[in-house]
């Protein structure tokens, strides 16, 4: 009875197994008349490529694989890894190919209402700053600072129009044979002030909204930028870390506050000498002083005839953490007639505190700077460099990681005139 | 009642200990806890000073040799190797970590910011394939073949060893 019962079974489910079967059948039979179709037509690309003359059929080299793309097994042994390039840092198929620029921008909008006569509230953007960074090789870089400035005079017509002027900060080619001699070459920012080393034109990267005044863009009391040559290292002396660097370049132009990016105005170079360390038992301590050294040829009326000898001599002290974080810096420019005996010393520092505040996820950093810069009547090349005595109070919010909000209220006084007052926000960020 | 009382009792403590232990951290050996500062075969050094490790990871010290450049590799934000780097090494948090190699590179006094990588497996196979890198890396998994760098003289698990 029971054979029989599944006997019937079988005979009602035969057709369906059957059917099933058939149907398999046919589908294998179309997926194998597919990748014939498939192989086929491969083939033919094969031979299209092989007889392309010119072209190799040959699958790329390993190198140009990265070395995290190549497939490794579930745990490495040394040896069973994929042999792959270095290209950290130029080496490899970057150094074999073509050079790879990297691309990083800063930029900040801000807004300004002070009480200065004369003056208008509003927004204004700041600079638009590019980075370029490329490794020619394992020890030649490139490095390079574009910047676009909106200005109210760089357009064109009379009176001129608003627009925007470009400038190269700077175009720098270095060669490292170690870290204790790096040798270069272009238009760097004069390495004898920390805050115009440290910060470039990257606003994000500094804790205020505003550069001192020492150092403002534009400005004459340090020069801004130097055309030349440096040399450069770090040396370990005992746990001092002493880091140097020597230049040779252009100078100041005619123009005071520009850099002789065409040329040098006269046949006598520029030369520094900037020494810092960074102790390694006070992890977070630098200090250091630089001498700077040019012959200065005013082109103006005023000094026809005129040449001045500069010295200027400066010094830091920088805590750079930020609990707290301290920048200190003097600096004295002494302008010395050639041939003449008119001698003056021109001096200016500045003093800035900030503390990042250990709650609210350490999005928050207070701040406060005192600059004071002093121009004697007998220094004739500062003549239009107004002393300064002001305050700078603000607080730091970092949106993000990349992104900061500062807001800022200064309060200066130039000689012969009434305090101003100002209030200013920013956003600062780094793409 | 009291018997399931009793019951009810047993069976929350045998949740609770179960719980426990799969809550807990997995048994350790004497190096548990510990990174390891794992470097390519190529580096030339087998002892680092803890400050000099420092300066080797903010990139103040970029080269082995003339001829033999550093590549810093590290871990992706949140591997606890990076955290141990940013407490003991850095001392800096993640944010100031980035703002550090941002500035570094944009002040021209770094080609590139370190290499970073997402796996064990992808940073001791690079480990393995760049000559002059350095990493830090879990003790407990390195591979063979790669050479742990003493650090003031202590390699991971022994007493006085700092980054953990």
């Amino acid at each position: 009875m029971k054979h029989s019962r599944w006997l019937v079974c079988l005979w009602l489910l035969w057709p369906a197994v059957i059917c099933a079967q058939s149907a398999n059948s046919s589908d294998s039979a179309e997926m194998i008349r597919a990748l014939l179709n498939r192989v086929e037509q491969l083939e033919k690309r094969v031979a299209e490529l092989e007889g392309r003359p010119g072209q190799s059929a040959v699958a790329p080299p390993a190198a140009a694989q990265p070395p995290t793309e190549a497939a490794p097994p579930a745990t490495p042994e040394p040896s069973q890894v994929v042999a792959a390039p270095q290209t950290h840092m130029g080496h490899g198929v970057t150094e074999m190919l073509a050079p790879s620029t990297h691309i990083a921008g800063f930029s900040d909008i801000d807004f300004g209402a002070t009480d200065k006569p004369g003056s208008h509230s509003g927004f204004n953007e700041g600079q638009f700053v590019l980075h370029l960074n490329s490794a020619l090789s394992s020890k030649v870089s490139f490095f390079g600072e574009l910047s676009l400035t909106a200005r109210s005079d760089a357009g064109t017509g009379t009176p001129p129009a608003t627009g925007f002027n470009v400038e190269v900060e700077r175009s720098i080619i270095q060669f490292q044979q170690n870290d204790y001699f790096k040798v270069s070459f272009g238009r760097y920012h004069t390495p004898i002030n920390y805050w115009n080393e440290t910060f470039h034109h990257g606003q994000w990267l500094q804790t205020s909204i505003s550069r001192p005044e020492i150092v403002q863009f534009g400005g004459s009391f340090l020069p801004i930028h130097f055309v030349g040559a440096l040399v450069e290292g770090a040396v370990p002396a005992g746990g001092m870390n002493v880091n140097y660097n020597f230049g040779l370049g252009n100078g100041r132009s005619s123009v005071i506050s520009k850099s002789g990016d065409w040329g040098d105005i006269n046949n006598n170079r520029a030369w520094l000498a900037s020494v810092f360390s960074r102790p390694s038992s006070l992890y977070g301590l630098q200090f250091g002083a630089s001498v700077y050294r040019d012959m200065i040829t005013p082109t103006s009326a005023a000094f026809a005839g005129m040449a001045f000898h500069e010295w200027i001599q400066s010094a830091h002290v920088v805590w750079n953490k930020e609990n707290p974080e301290l920048i200190a810096e003097f600096a004295n420019v002494t302008h010395q007639q050639a041939g003449g005996s008119l001698t003056s010393n021109s001096q200016a520092w500045y003093v800035q505190t900030g503390y990042r505040l250990p709650w609210l996820e350490r999005l928050w950093k207070p701040y406060y700077r005192f600059e004071y810069i002093h121009i004697p009547g007998s220094d004739k090349l500062f003549k239009a460099v107004p002393s300064l005595a002001g305050s700078t109070v603000g607080v730091r919010y970092d949106i993000s990681s990349f992104a900061a909000l500062k807001f800022e209220w200064r309060n200066l006084r130039r000689p012969g005139e009434p305090w101003v007052n100002g209030a200013f926000a920013q956003t600062s960020f780094t793409f | 009642m009291r018997r399931s009382t009793i019951f009810s009792g047993c069976c929350f403590s045998v949740l609770l200990l179960l719980g426990l232990t799969l809550l807990a951290p997995p048994a350790a050996d004497s190096s548990s806890g510990d990174v390891a500062v794992v470097v390519n075969s190529t580096v030339p050094v087998g002892e680092i000073s803890f400050t000099e490790l420092r300066r080797v990871f903010l990139g103040e010290r970029q080269f082995w040799s003339s001829s033999l450049r550093i590549s810093l590799l590290l871990h992706a934000p949140a591997a606890r190797e990076r955290d141990v780097l940013l407490k003991t090494v850095y001392e800096m948090s993640e944010a100031q970590l980035r703002q550090h190699w941002i500035g570094k590179v944009f002040r021209a006094e770094a080609p590139s910011a370190p290499q970073m990588f997402f796996s064990d497996e992808e940073i001791v196979q690079a480990l393995a394939a760049i000559p002059g890198s350095i990493a830090a890396v879990d003790a407990t998994r390195i591979p063979r073949g790669l050479r742990v760098l003493r650090v003031d003289g202590r390699l991971p698990g022994e007493p006085g060893y700092r980054l953990h």
